[in-house]
């Protein structure tokens, strides 16, 4: 055998082991599973489209089937923040983006772990809820004061699926009766404001058919471009928390003047300009701030309600489309309902990754950073989804002269669900709690000794003049 | 028997003077509280927010140091003022007070003191003037006692006069400079008194500060040598005074050099020659007593008329030579203005239109300094009823400063220190002279009762006093509180159902300017508002408050006074993208931009450019400046009073009053509806107290 030979079987070998990993890693779309039924619903209202449905699928095959493949078409408007699944009594599946066999890379998959296996000829239903943002771009793409925010939805009318599908049915909820144009694919109707598609039967897989809405939306198209969020932990009981807001109306831009005069006298509140939004806290909040570079912002309210409090913040001035504007929130709260000590010893902190900023809110960049009490150890961080873990940074405050670890995270494109837990476990000897008053307190005592010291005893070279006389 | 009762007088005495240095301390301490305490109250009733225009300017310059360090604050070319000039900020400021509120800032970081710039310039003021209390019981001590020093500690602490210029938030050269000021002079007493040139180099050092702080450093720089140049006169000139003059002089100057905004000054402009003429004469002075120890009288008297009418002779044509040639530099218009209040009206309308060069009226002598107006002269009297060396400067500073502050208001600020030093020796020895206290001896305790003072009369001075003081305290914290507390970026007025409504229009439209407009916008406003603008909005200006040119301010009053096509010329020639003005009409806020106007006019008439523009153009028939249908054609068309008021004419503000009330001027306003050509309306706040323009696009050609 020459070398040559040899050299090429190896190449070989490579490229088949190669294949074969693509291959493993790629789902196979098992065609004997069929979508018996499929009802769908695609809420509008919102500057976010969450689109939500109930899956009967059917195992028409001879072997159990364990997974099932949710499926986004390849022109998907928008970006998909979040996706749930659950089986027909709620409890929630676990949903892992794959790619798929014969499917291009620009289409999306999520293979859904069934809970139990599907026998042959057996059924199961399947509930998903996706919540897509940036998918309803304004037309016309900027407006004047006086004219009304249109925008338009593009999707399909049938449900995508690499499965065949039997029977479907969508409902689309939009905020108004006032829908300039659908898309009309027979059977079609529209009652106050839902716009009804199907029942369409056998559907083969991967089906097309585009769907156009265009219709009024007057919700505020407001979005967080950068959220930073400081959580600092003082075992003293509290939690402070601050966050640095850049928000901006991503709606249809304002063309033309801004007339101060008509904005007010218009007085209808739906109006595509953004006034202000309410926030909501945590019911044990206080020492609420809100301000911005140049100071504090005199227009906000608190309202205590029974089990939250809800701030109303007015931005310092309207936001129209395209127009931004920033400012910081802050407030404390106790640590006791966040703070556990382990029987072991050890302290978990549970705290929110990201915090309720307004309704229906769209995030672009999430970065929250977590200051740990001076002197902690042996630190795990657990996060209720995949977030960017940032290195540790180290950060001094009041009298610091050790730093305290910070833990950074970051992610991006968030909605109203990604609204959890962070849960961090860390080991921190109860002394520390006595680090910096005793530090001061010695300070201070060095202080007094010196001044004791200089004022008690007498460093002049020559002799006072009275204990020459005595 | 004689021991025991020596002993026991010895450790009274010992005691009383522990209880003296235990009040001393605790006087002084709550004075310093106190001085502090009193300058919050715009920080509790609004925010620690930096106040009025300067300060912001400040401001911005002291984040500029915090961030980027010295050497690039130093040699820093800001682009975002006075396009296209720019400005080269680190050669035309005071650096003082942003060095002092930095060192403050990295000293707190080194303790790990976590505290934010912003906070270090809203109080440093506060905390300046604590000092200032203290080194004014040390100044007044010096030069009469201790009672003197705790009384004017106690003055300075809350005079109204000094607190105007120095409440939470008040970022400005004044805040230390009073300070740095009153050091110089404990310094300058302290050399004077002792002659060493410890003290003389001290001094120079304190000196050193106070230049390098505010400009007012001139006006130190020509008391001391008058203070020379008084003892000279009056006899008094001795060794002690010349090594102090010659170390703070030559030291001082050489020290005073290094600011770079400074320069060549001390040795060039004739503000600072009194300093350099008395210098010398300080040389003569000595020289002639050397010389005369070491002659016979006769041949000293040759000699000496002989010096005379030739070292005068040289002088004189030395100064007329350089004096043409532009070595020393002409008198400057503030200058002038100091010594004839009515040159600068005359002559500079820009220094004019500032209301705090304004001659002072006699009520703001007796709101400023209250009590102190009486007690000034008893002071003045005592230092010449027992004359020393320090007490003829305490003397010639409060005099000459009550002339400078009858001339500007805003050197009130100068006079109060002294009106509290002098007060303070006044009252203290009045209340010395009826309340002697009884030496109280452990034995006098024990047998006989304490000793009751002079009587009724003293009784009754004392009652008095209680009384005039509390009235100056009751005064003093009445006037900071209603008077010197308002941010002015804020403002807040009572509501019908006295609820209070806060206007923070200033602010919102300097966030929407930082967050909606391009980076690199530039805006055009009158100068007041240029320091705020690159602050708070971050965006080019024009003008800012630092009018050094006056054609460029001018150039914007004309654009301002003129029609709108003639405006949209001068706007495409400074590269405008949006203008901003200050409209008052819908809430009544009476400093804004149209009671500004006559000033734009004149401003923009006083130069070669702006030649088409006469200040009678705008006044009606009879001679009145207004705003309704009588009002003069060129101002009803003008862009200012287009700009304030576009779509106003429809507003309803004040019930029973037709539409397009505007409620400052009180009158319907003359032109109403109109619209804009070369403008559109970009932003107006809430309460239309800002309103931003858009200076338009060029329109498209027509179809051809």
């Amino acid at each position: 055998m020459s070398e040559n030979k040899k050299i090429e079987i190896m190449w070989k070998i490579l490229i088949f082991c190669l294949f074969f990993t693509v291959i493993n890693s790629a789902e196979v779309v098992n065609k004997n599973v069929i979508n018996r039924k499929v009802v769908r619903s695609i809420d509008l209202n919102s500057q976010l489209v969450k689109i939500s449905g109930t899956i009967t699928l059917e195992n028409a095959g001879k072997e159990a089937v364990g997974n099932y493949l949710i499926g986004f078409e390849r022109d998907l408007q928008g970006s998909i923040a979040y996706i749930t699944v659950q089986d027909s009594l709620k409890t929630p599946l676990k949903a892992g983006r794959v790619a798929v066999v014969g499917a291009g890379t620009t289409e999306v998959f999520y293979n859904v772990q069934l809970k139990s296996n599907v026998e042959p000829g057996k059924t199961a239903t399947i509930l998903y809820e996706v919540v897509l943002t940036k998918a309803l771009p304004p037309y016309p793409s900027s407006i004047t004061q006086k004219e009304k925010q249109l925008v338009r939805y593009f999707g399909n009318h049938y449900f995508y699926s690499p499965y065949y599908t039997e029977y479907q049915k969508t409902d689309v909820l939009v905020s108004s009766r006032a829908v300039e144009t659908y898309s009309k694919l027979k059977p079609v109707s529209q009652t106050d404001s839902t716009i009804s598609y199907g029942p369409y039967e056998k559907v083969p897989a991967y089906s097309i058919d585009h769907m156009t809405i265009h219709y009024e939306n007057n919700a505020p198209f407001l979005t967080v471009t950068r959220l930073e969020r400081t959580i600092e932990v003082s075992h003293w009981g509290n939690i402070a928390i601050e966050e640095a807001i850049e928000i901006k109306h991503t709606g249809a831009k304002l063309k033309g003047p801004f007339s101060r005069y008509d904005y007010q006298r218009d007085t209808s509140s739906n109006h595509h300009s953004i006034k202000s939004y309410k926030t909501v806290l945590p019911a044990l909040a206080h020492s609420i701030y809100y301000r911005d570079m140049n100071g504090n912002i005199s227009t906000s309210s608190v309202k205590p309600k029974k089990d939250y409090i809800e701030l109303e913040l007015r931005p310092r001035f309207p936001l129209f489309g395209g127009w931004q504007s920033s400012y910081i929130l802050g407030y404390s709260v106790p640590s006791y309902p966040y703070l556990f000590r382990k029987s072991n010893g050890e302290f978990v902190l549970n705290v929110r990754l990201l915090d309720h900023v307004f309704d229906d809110m769209a995030v672009e960049e999430l970065e929250t950073n977590i200051v740990l009490p001076v002197g902690v150890s042996n630190i795990k961080v657990k996060t209720p989804y995949e977030v960017k873990r940032l290195p540790d940074g180290v950060a001094y405050k009041y009298l610091d002269n050790i730093g305290r670890t910070v833990i950074r995270a970051s992610k991006s494109n968030l909605v109203e669900q990604h609204i959890q837990d962070i849960e961090i476990t860390y080991g921190w000897p109860s002394h520390m709690l006595l680090h910096e008053p005793v530090l001061v307190s010695i300070a201070l005592f060095l202080t007094f000794i010196i001044v004791i010291i200089y004022v008690r005893l007498d460093f002049s070279i020559r002799k006072p003049e009275h204990a020459k006389k005595d | 028997m004689l021991g025991l009762n020596k002993k026991g007088v010895q450790v009274s005495f010992q005691g009383i003077k522990k209880q003296e240095t235990l009040l001393t301390i605790s006087i002084l301490a709550l004075a310093a509280v106190l001085s502090f305490a009193t300058r919050l109250f715009s920080v509790l009733r609004f925010e620690s927010v930096i106040h009025e225009f300067d300060p912001y300017f400040n401001y911005r310059t002291t984040k500029y140091l915090a961030e980027n360090g010295f050497y690039a604050f130093h040699n820093w070319f800001d682009d975002r003022a006075w396009y296209p000039l720019g400005r080269i900020i680190g050669g035309t400021i005071y650096p003082g007070l942003m060095l002092t509120s930095v060192f403050l800032f990295r000293l707190g970081q080194l303790l790990h003191i976590d505290i934010d710039i912003r906070n270090v310039c809203v109080f440093l003021a506060p905390l300046f003037s604590s000092f200032t209390t203290l080194i004014t019981y040390l100044l007044t001590k010096e030069i009469f006692d201790k009672g003197a020093g705790l009384t004017a500690a106690a003055f300075v602490a809350i005079v109204p006069g000094y607190i105007s210029r120095s409440v939470a938030g008040s970022y400005d050269n004044e805040g230390i400079a009073i300070f740095c000021m009153l050091l110089t002079y404990y310094a300058w007493i302290k050399a004077v008194k002792t002659g060493t040139v410890r003290w003389g180099a001290l001094s120079a050092l304190a000196y050193f500060y106070m230049v390098s702080s505010w400009g007012g450093y001139v006006f130190l720089i020509n008391l001391i040598p008058l203070h020379v140049l008084t003892l000279m006169i009056t006899g008094r000139f001795s060794h002690r005074i010349y090594i102090a003059y010659s170390t703070l002089y030559c030291l001082g100057t050489i020290l005073s050099m290094q600011i770079s905004f400074v320069g060549f000054q001390p040795v060039q402009s004739s503000e600072h020659m009194l300093a350099l003429g008395v210098f010398g004469l300080c040389q003569i002075c000595a020289f002639v007593d050397y010389v005369r120890s070491k002659m016979s009288s006769a041949d000293f008297q040759a000699l000496l008329s002989f010096a005379l009418s030739t070292v005068g002779a040289i002088i004189g044509v030395g100064l007329i030579i350089l004096a043409l040639s532009g070595k020393i530099a002409p008198w400057t218009g503030r200058f002038y203005a100091l010594l004839d209040p009515s040159y600068a009206k005359n002559h500079i309308p820009i220094i004019a239109s500032v209301s705090e060069h304004q001659p002072t009226a006699w009520s703001s002598f007796f709101f400023d300094l209250h009590l102190l107006a009486m007690l000034l002269p008893a002071g003045l009297y005592l230092c010449f009823k027992d004359p020393s060396d320090a007490k003829f400067f305490l003397a010639l500073y409060g005099a000459t400063a009550v002339y400078f502050a009858g001339v500007m208001v805003r050197l009130m600020l100068v006079l109060a220190p002294a009106a509290c030093a002098l007060s303070g020796a006044g009252l203290s020895r009045l209340l010395s002279k009826f309340l002697t206290p009884a030496v109280q001896t452990q034995r006098q305790k024990k047998s006989a009762p304490p000793a009751p003072t002079r009587g009724p009369v003293a009784l009754s001075f004392a009652v008095l006093s209680i009384a005039l003081l509390s009235a100056y305290t009751f005064h003093c914290t009445w006037v900071t509180s209603e008077a010197y507390s308002s941010p002015s970026i804020v403002l807040s007025a009572r509501a019908h159902d006295g609820s209070r409504i806060i206007f923070d229009d200033f602010r919102e439209a300097y966030g929407w300017l930082r967050s909606n407009t391009p980076p690199d916008a530039r805006i055009m406003s009158w100068w007041d508002y240029g320091y705020q603008i690159t602050a708070m909005a971050n965006r080019t200006v024009l003008v800012d408050n630092n009018t050094w040119n006056n054609t460029h301010i001018s150039r914007v009053g004309q654009a301002m006074a003129s029609g709108e096509e003639k405006a949209l010329e001068i706007m495409r020639e400074l590269d405008v993208d949006y203008v901003l003005v200050i409209f008052g009409g819908l809430t009544g806020y009476s400093s804004d931009d149209i009671n500004k106007f006559l000033w734009m006019v004149r401003i923009g008439g006083s130069t070669e450019k702006g030649k088409h523009i006469h200040e009678s153009d705008y006044y009606s028939p009879s001679g009145e400046f207004r705003v309704d249908k009588e009002g003069a054609p060129a101002l009803l068309n003008c862009l200012m009073y287009k700009m304030c008021y576009y779509r106003f004419g429809k507003v309803h503000t004040e019930g029973g009053r037709p539409q397009g009330w505007d409620r400052v001027r009180g009158a319907e306003i003359g032109n109403k509806d109109f619209e804009l050509d070369v403008l559109e309306e970009a932003y107006t706040t809430e309460h239309w107290l800002v309103r931003i323009y858009k200076v338009k696009d060029l329109p498209n050609r027509g179809s051809l």
